[in-house]
């Protein structure tokens, strides 16, 4: 009995300290990579805010609360890989665009050089058994 | 810029109104133009987002456009942060200035001299000041002219040159470094924290 209930908590302290081992990777895994997306997007074209989010997650199906795009867009606003416009009009709602600099090209072609390297590499470790 | 979105019904203004005082409440503490700039691109999106729900009433659209935006503190906290690192700047912090001239940097050529640049007058400001400060101490310590015209900062005695305001210097390389400083980091702030062109 005593080592059932053992073997029981042991398999509950697993659990929780992978879920939150899990709930701390998660967010640090999806703050790289969206930026990465994001500089992906906007090497095909300009794009504000809500677009931008709802492109991502169309194609990458990452669940992303909407709001948590603007600190990384201000971030990489703010060294330099992309810049704002606000484009207003009488009719519909203004939009700040989003576009990607020299430098931000510069910065995502380094980003995809290093993604193709180490992907396929985790790829091979994910599927070895 | 102010512009008004154009809702229908009562209850969804009410829900809008809600939006915008938490906006305003947790963006109090940024400048104007930036915390205007912050609340009227969340409000599009808000707006965009409302539209494009299929729900049936108004007021659920934008209910539901709020939830998909996250919870306030996720998104705003990290957004007011770094629009202080720019104002943090501007007062001088030196923290907020290393970090700014390290950000500069990433965004090219250009941006790579102008980071020496202001380097380069911060290193001033900061042996001018220590210079100042020493020379109350130690009299040979300041600006040397030689007979030739060429000035040096000095930290010892040198023959056959002239002392610069030997008596004033402590004071005015103490106001001169700090109007130095303080100058730099304004047109830093400035520069780290350029708000968004309209078209």
């Amino acid at each position: 009995m005593a080592a059932r209930l053992e073997s029981f908590f042991g398999f509950i302290a697993v659990t929780t300290s992978s879920d939150q081992m899990i709930d701390r990777w998660i967010p640090q895994f999806k703050k790289g990579l969206l930026e990465f997306i994001i500089l992906l997007k906007l090497q095909e074209g300009t794009s504000y805010g809500y677009e931008l989010a709802i492109e991502i997650m169309k194609l990458t199906s990452i669940e992303l609360a909407e709001g948590t795009l603007y600190p990384l867009l201000n971030r990489l606003k703010r060294d330099g890989l992309v810049t704002t416009t606000w484009q207003t009009s009488e009719v519909g709602t203004p939009r700040k665009y989003y576009e990607i600099t020299a430098s931000g090209t510069e910065t995502l072609e380094k980003m995809k050089d290093y993604w193709t390297s180490t992907h396929t590499a985790v790829l091979k470790m994910v599927t070895a058994k | 810029m102010k512009v008004t979105f154009p809702i229908e019904s009562t209850l969804a203004q009410k829900v809008w109104n809600s939006f915008e005082r938490e906006l305003d409440h947790k963006l109090r503490a940024l400048p104007d133009l930036a915390r205007e700039e912050v609340k009227l691109e969340l409000l599009s999106h808000l707006y965009d987002s409302a539209s494009a729900d299929s729900a049936v009433l108004e007021e659920e659209r934008f209910i539901n456009a709020i939830d998909r935006l996250g919870a306030p503190g996720d998104y705003l906290e990290p957004l007011v942060e770094e629009i202080f690192l720019a104002q943090g700047t501007s007062k001088g912090h030196p923290s907020a200035v290393l970090r700014s001239l390290l950000a500069i940097t990433r965004k090219g050529i250009w941006h790579l001299a102008l980071t020496a640049l202001f380097g380069f007058g911060y290193v001033v400001a900061i042996i001018v000041f220590i210079m100042a400060v020493m020379h109350v101490g130690d009299p040979d310590v300041g600006v040397w002219l030689s007979p030739n015209g060429s000035v040096s900062f000095s930290f010892e005695f040198q023959p056959n040159a002239t002392q610069w305001m030997p008596e004033s210097f402590s004071a005015m390389g103490i106001a001169a470094s700090v109007a130095l400083y303080w100058l730099l980091s304004q047109m830093l702030g400035r520069l780290i924290g350029k708000p968004s062109r309209d078209k």
